[in-house]
């Protein structure tokens, strides 16, 4: 390993984070604010940032895979931190509380221990949505589109922080990858931004908006969330954004320079697609009773669906209010998760389709002890390699869920608010059901579950394993 | 510029790394999957997965975009229908086909001829004779390389302790070699390598290239201490591609050579193609046929049979029995850096030559023949200064040439001439150009940027 240079690294994401300080603090300035807790905060990061820089300069480049999984946690964490400061030095939330907030914040998870959100100032609100739009895309990928020192060893960073079983480059550049990556992903929300705009929505809400849905975040400037506006348009257009935000950005790209018989062709988003379809055509089955409109009910079913699998945990409508049945969509919804190489949360839909091919195989080898059994993904063999990734992922994933429910329910909490609170932390959804549903928070909890509900957060968005090596004896060892 | 290098072996590994460090953008077609996995790790390059003779495959990796074309898969006939498919098909400008068989080249040569863009074949084993050819009249010479139509050599020696160049300031040269002058121009010392300038002094123990005229040449290897060998006598141990081949020009040239090949066939096919070669049926490591056949009295040994680690032994051994000098054809990087340590005079690598080769061809039309020192640290640059060229005009100090790089030397019309600060470039000039590999980009964008 070659610490000093991953010190150097986390020294410029230090100064990175700072730079994106000052955003907030000029808003705190234009909105007449009180601009003390993002100066104080900026001037923190930039100054141990700074530090950690000047101190290892003579460093010497190059990373190794182990440096990646590394400075990708470390950078999560410090950029975490970081976040947290203003919260804490506006004497908004405690330490965890803070912690918690900023930590939900980058990993897109979007749920909150803030009662009422309109009594922030309007540079923190701004803060907090901003602080998911650049978790969303993720932080070392924005590094690597502007910091050229990261050429060779990039990989290593790229594939430790961009979700999905394998990570594969659109341009021969990593940089260019990064740089296009980030162009779509800002596209979208400018897009998005303008829309919401043109449907009513005053500039500030339409960007938070924006911000925390292109990153399936969910952090909203409403108590009620979206379903506060009532605006049936703006729930479409959350709808639209959602699931694109959803979908892998590499297909996007794909849309864009025009290979769509590849994305048409792309097996992962038929199923994305088929699922969202399904279980939204399931809710409106189960929510309908024939008085509501039938327009308005299909809106709520659909809302709900997108916003569940992009594991953006944006609420139209009280579902904690709907029939068990409906419940459960959701809850199995949150296993699923956004595609590979999204902004969505979850084991991603990659993982299902090929834990379920491979379930298949074995059935089949069972029935057929002699028989050559291949687990095949777009007419290619996948290798044992990736296959045994995906199950343990899903081992990893689940043992984890289970582990932090344990705790949860330790705590003095029912089984449905334990067992979803700990599903909507580790897959970055937001919302949970009992006393964590679509209208409460998170505040409630104690602040041992806070911290660990937050530690599932960075896991299930850094995928499990780029944090969990970091607890090998081995890891260490040279 | 987007290149396109298919065949993700040792040269298609160590192309797309030089091309990836020049800023080139590269996509690496390879059908290991293994492989590829650990190109993608290791170099910023995109890599497909596929068989590159599929126009699908290439298709898929971007081949109508790209501006440079490399067929280097380990098969002569997949390089040609990847190159001819790239040409063809999808009018890439350039394209390079690494072919090891002649008849191949040849046909390839003749199709090629109808079609549009820029082709090249490039023959590993005909580098490495080539590379071989240079280095044996070049006495202690650990490389050669020509420029300005063989006006001008860059060789690279050792600097013994002891000699008159220990200790001697750069600039000083001058004042030993008046005219034409000799330069210094890349040190090696240790694992820095650098272009020098007057105040730099050379050190015992340093490798340092100089661009010597060809005919003061015996002055420079009196200074050093290099006495030509008596004996004329040249050893190969191998009957390979490339030890026939050079074992044909040596004997065109009227030199004396011994052939040693283990195999019993091909010691006989070797002995009826050559004529007055002695072909020696022994293993290149067999001691007693090696004192023999009088090696203490060879002017130099050269191992050049398919297996690496044997040459290197055969290489050492010879050198150790009194051989004046020994080359070693190694094919492994791994071995190749450490081999010079050792005491073999010169490790010649037909795939580090081929990528060589490769790299030159892609830069721009002006470049007439270029080289790379020591690993590639250094970079030779030969061009034509084309009027309008950034070159011509202001004194050579002043031109703001990128830092660390050097004028070795212009042909103006048949003079030869080692420019100093006050010097200027003429339009019609050819003039070669040093720089450290790190700044070739830079030099690239200067010499270009007309």
């Amino acid at each position: 390993m070659n610490r000093r240079f991953d010190v150097h690294l986390l020294g410029w994401l230090l100064l990175l984070t700072a730079a994106f300080l000052v955003v907030p603090l000029v808003a705190a300035v234009a909105f007449r604010d009180a601009p003390g807790p993002f100066l104080s905060a900026l001037l923190l990061a930039a100054l141990a940032g700074g530090g950690l820089v000047f101190l290892t300069r003579t460093s010497e480049r190059g990373l190794r895979a182990r440096d990646g999984f590394l400075v990708v946690s470390g950078a999560w964490l410090i950029t975490s931190a970081v976040g947290a400061l203003p919260y804490l030095l506006g004497g908004v939330l405690g330490p965890a509380d803070a912690l918690f907030e900023s930590v939900s914040g980058f990993t897109t998870t979007g749920s909150t221990v803030i009662a009422d959100v309109t009594a922030l100032p309007r540079s923190l609100l701004l803060w907090r949505a901003m602080t998911q739009w650049l978790g969303g895309m993720g932080i070392i990928l924005f590094t690597i589109a502007i910091l050229p020192l990261l050429g060779i060893g990039g990989m290593q960073l790229f594939k430790a922080e961009v979700p999905g079983p394998v990570a594969d480059k659109i341009r021969p550049r990593l940089a260019a990858t990064a740089r296009t990556l980030w162009g779509l992903y800002v596209g979208f929300t400018a897009a998005q931004w303008v829309l919401l705009m043109l449907c009513g929505l005053n500039w500030f809400e339409a960007l938070c908006h924006a911000f925390t849905t292109l990153a399936t975040g969910g952090f909203s400037t409403r108590n009620g969330s979206v379903g506060e506006f009532a605006s049936p348009a703006v729930e479409w257009v959350v709808i639209v954004f959602m699931l694109a935000a959803g979908i892998n950005f590499v297909l996007h790209y794909k849309l864009l320079t025009g290979r769509w018989r590849d994305v048409l062709r792309d097996v992962e988003l038929r199923y994305f697609l088929a699922i969202v379809t399904a279980a939204a055509a399931l809710l409106f089955v189960v929510l309908w009773d024939g008085v509501a409109g039938m327009h308005e009910t299909a809106r709520a079913a659909l809302f709900q669906a997108a916003s569940i699998i992009t594991t953006t945990g944006f609420v139209s409508a009280d579902f904690e209010l709907w029939p068990h049945a409906a419940q459960f969509v959701l809850v199995a919804l949150m296993l699923i998760g956004g595609m590979s190489g999204s902004t969505g949360g979850g084991p991603k839909s990659l993982r299902i389709v090929l834990a379920l091919r491979s379930l298949r195989a074995t059935v089949h080898r069972f029935i057929h002890p002699h028989a050559v059994v291949p687990v095949k993904y777009h007419g290619q063999v996948v290798g044992d390699g990736v296959l045994s990734g995906v199950a343990a992922f899903l081992t990893a994933y689940f043992l984890l869920a289970g582990a932090a429910a344990a705790v949860v329910a330790a705590a003095g909490y029912d089984f449905a608010t334990a067992v979803s609170s700990a599903l909507t932390a580790i897959g970055n959804v937001g919302p949970g059901l009992g006393a964590v549903g679509a209208l409460d928070n998170f505040a409630h909890f104690p602040s041992p579950v806070k911290l660990v509900l937050s530690a599932c957060m960075l896991l299930g968005r850094l995928e499990i394993f780029t944090i969990l090596v970091l607890f090998s004896r081995r890891f260490w060892k040279h | 510029m987007r290149a396109l290098v298919v065949g993700g072996g040792l040269v298609g590994s160590t192309l797309a790394a030089r091309l990836s460090r020049d800023q080139h953008d590269v996509v690496i077609v390879e059908s290991d999957r293994e492989r590829l996995q650990g190109l993608a790790e290791d170099l910023d390059v995109q890599v497909v997965s596929g068989n590159g003779t599929s126009v699908e495959v290439l298709r898929s990796a971007g081949i109508g975009e790209c501006d440079a074309l490399f067929a280097c898969t380990a098969s002569d006939e997949a390089n040609m229908v990847v190159a001819l498919v790239g040409s063809a098909l999808f009018k890439v400008p350039r394209v390079v086909a690494r072919l090891r068989d002649r008849d191949h080249e040849a046909s390839f040569r003749a199709i090629a001829q109808r079609l549009t863009g820029e082709h090249v074949c490039i023959n590993p084993d005909q580098a490495a004779v080539e590379k071989i050819m240079s280095l044996l009249p070049v006495p202690g010479a650990t490389d050669v390389v020509s420029f300005l139509d063989g006006r001008l050599i860059i060789a690279g020696f050792p600097i013994p302790a002891g000699s008159d160049f220990e200790g001697l300031l750069l600039s000083h040269l001058r004042l030993l070699f008046p005219s034409p002058p000799v330069l210094a121009v890349a040190i090696r010392r240790g694992d820095h390598s650098f272009v020098p300038h007057g105040e730099d002094e050379f050190h015992a123990g340093d490798l340092a290239y100089f661009a010597v005229d060809p005919q003061e040449l015996d002055n420079v290897l009196r200074l050093l201490g290099v006495r030509r060998s008596s004996e004329e006598r040249v050893m190969i141990a191998g009957a390979s591609r490339i030890g026939l081949e050079v074992a044909h020009r040596l004997e065109a040239a009227n030199v004396a050579v011994t052939l040693f090949e283990d195999d019993v066939g091909v010691a006989e096919e070797a002995a009826a193609q050559l004529k007055r070669t002695v072909v020696v049926r022994a293993l290149a490591t067999d001691r007693d046929v090696l004192e023999e056949e009088g090696i203490e009295r060879a002017a130099a040994f050269v191992a050049c049979t398919d297996d690496s680690s044997l040459n290197v032994m055969a290489g050492l051994l010879a050198r150790r029995l009194g051989a004046a000098r020994a080359f070693s054809l190694v094919d492994n990087p791994a071995l190749t850096r450490m081999v010079g340590e050792l005491g073999i005079d010169a490790v010649v690598s037909p795939r580090l030559l081929t990528v060589g080769l490769a790299v030159q061809f892609v830069r721009r039309g002006r470049v007439r023949a270029a080289a790379a020192l020591m690993e590639d640290l250094v970079e030779l640059v030969e061009i034509e200064v084309e009027s309008g060229s950034r070159l011509v005009g202001p004194r050579l100090a002043e031109l703001g040439l990128p830092r660390g790089t050097l004028v070795a030397a212009l042909l103006r019309g048949k003079s030869l001439i080692v420019p100093v600060g006050g010097d200027r470039i003429l339009v019609g000039d050819r003039a070669l150009l040093i720089t450290t590999t790190s700044r070739a980009g830079e030099l690239d964008a200067f010499v270009g940027g007309q």
